[in-house]
């Protein structure tokens, strides 16, 4: 590529007069923390949101188990929520959701074919959520949290290797 | 970290998730914005980008139809697109090394890997302020320059001096 194929433009900078520094309404390690409270204070719609996304991934689950042939269109369905379930966990400190959405999502992505294995392994990470949530197991769900997502990593690793 | 005050600041979230737009809206008024719009598709947050002057624009990565990459794309290079140089932040779930290499390629500012937090929101925010970045335009890409830093070692021409 020659030199004069390459312009390089300083676009103007809004931002630069918009924002100030110091004073009341300034972001500090304060203003952060108290916006991170906000979000433990959303726990309960996220608790609300969360059961919906786990009724919508079961029946999700459900389709794929009555689907025949290739069932990619099923498996993107699951793939869909799961992906959203993994986004907002640990948003909330639900962390467990996270891992075990994005353990699902590597299932999803790396699998080269959809079996009952893969189907019966889809069923088993949407269990583990569920009881995630019913047993309310907050960060990374201690003992417990480790061994469940270990034998996640275990299943994904055996049907993707 | 720089205690900025961003409430002058306009932001557009664009997620299909409506609990991520919840989220990610809350997160900012938490900060002191005043003003965030949200949409729930990239043909909605561009359409609303001609009326809503956004200093920052918040997309997910991964929608439907439309995923934040065509989005990036459609603000960079189409004829009527409102801003060709506002930032943009992309939320992503995956931190695969294609996709964001695709997003960059896209002309992404920042990216933000999910699950969101305050603390690393505003820090992408802070980056937006504290390096503005210029922009480059070559046959093949128009959009922030994707050479972040400064490389002792570059040996290609230097070509990166803006035009008075």
């Amino acid at each position: 590529m020659s030199d004069e194929k390459l312009e390089v433009i300083n676009p103007p900078n809004a931002l630069k007069q918009k924002v100030g520094t110091g004073g009341p309404g300034a972001v500090d390690l304060e203003a952060l923390e108290r916006a991170e409270q906000v979000i433990v204070g959303m726990t309960d719609s996220y608790l609300e949101w969360v059961i919906e996304d786990l009724k919508k991934i079961e029946a999700a689950y459900q389709k794929l188990a009555a689907a025949s042939g290739d069932r990619k269109e099923e498996m993107d369905g699951v793939f869909q929520i799961s992906h959203d379930i993994k986004g907002q966990g640990g948003s909330f400190g639900y962390d467990m959701m996270t891992a075990i959405g994005n353990e699902l999502c590597r299932l999803i992505e790396r699998a080269d074919k959809i079996g009952p294995d893969e189907v019966q392994a889809v069923k088993i990470h949407i269990d583990s959520m569920k009881l995630v949530i019913a047993d309310d197991m907050k960060g990374h769900g201690g003992k417990a949290g480790e061994e469940i997502l270990a034998g996640l990593q275990k299943i994904c690793d055996k049907l993707i290797s | 970290m720089a205690d900025y005050n961003i409430e002058k600041l306009k932001f557009l979230v664009i997620d299909d998730d409506q609990n991520m737009r919840r989220l990610v809206s809350t997160i900012l008024i938490s900060l002191g914005v005043k003003d965030v719009s949200t949409a729930r598709s990239v043909d909605a947050g561009y359409t609303m980008l001609q009326k809503f002057e956004a200093d920052i624009v918040i997309c997910d990565l991964r929608m439907e139809p439309q995923d934040g990459i065509e989005f990036t794309d459609m603000i960079r290079n189409s004829d009527d697109s409102p801003n060709c140089y506002v930032p943009i932040i992309m939320l992503t779930g995956h931190a695969e090394k294609t996709v964001v290499e695709l997003a960059r390629d896209a002309g992404v500012h920042e990216f933000l890997a999910k699950p969101v937090s305050a603390k690393k929101l505003f820090q992408k925010i802070k980056s937006i302020i504290e390096n503005p970045r210029v922009f480059v335009r070559t046959p093949e890409y128009f959009g922030p320059d994707r050479r972040r830093r400064q490389d002792p070692d570059f040996k290609g021409p230097e070509r990166r001096k803006p035009h008075s």
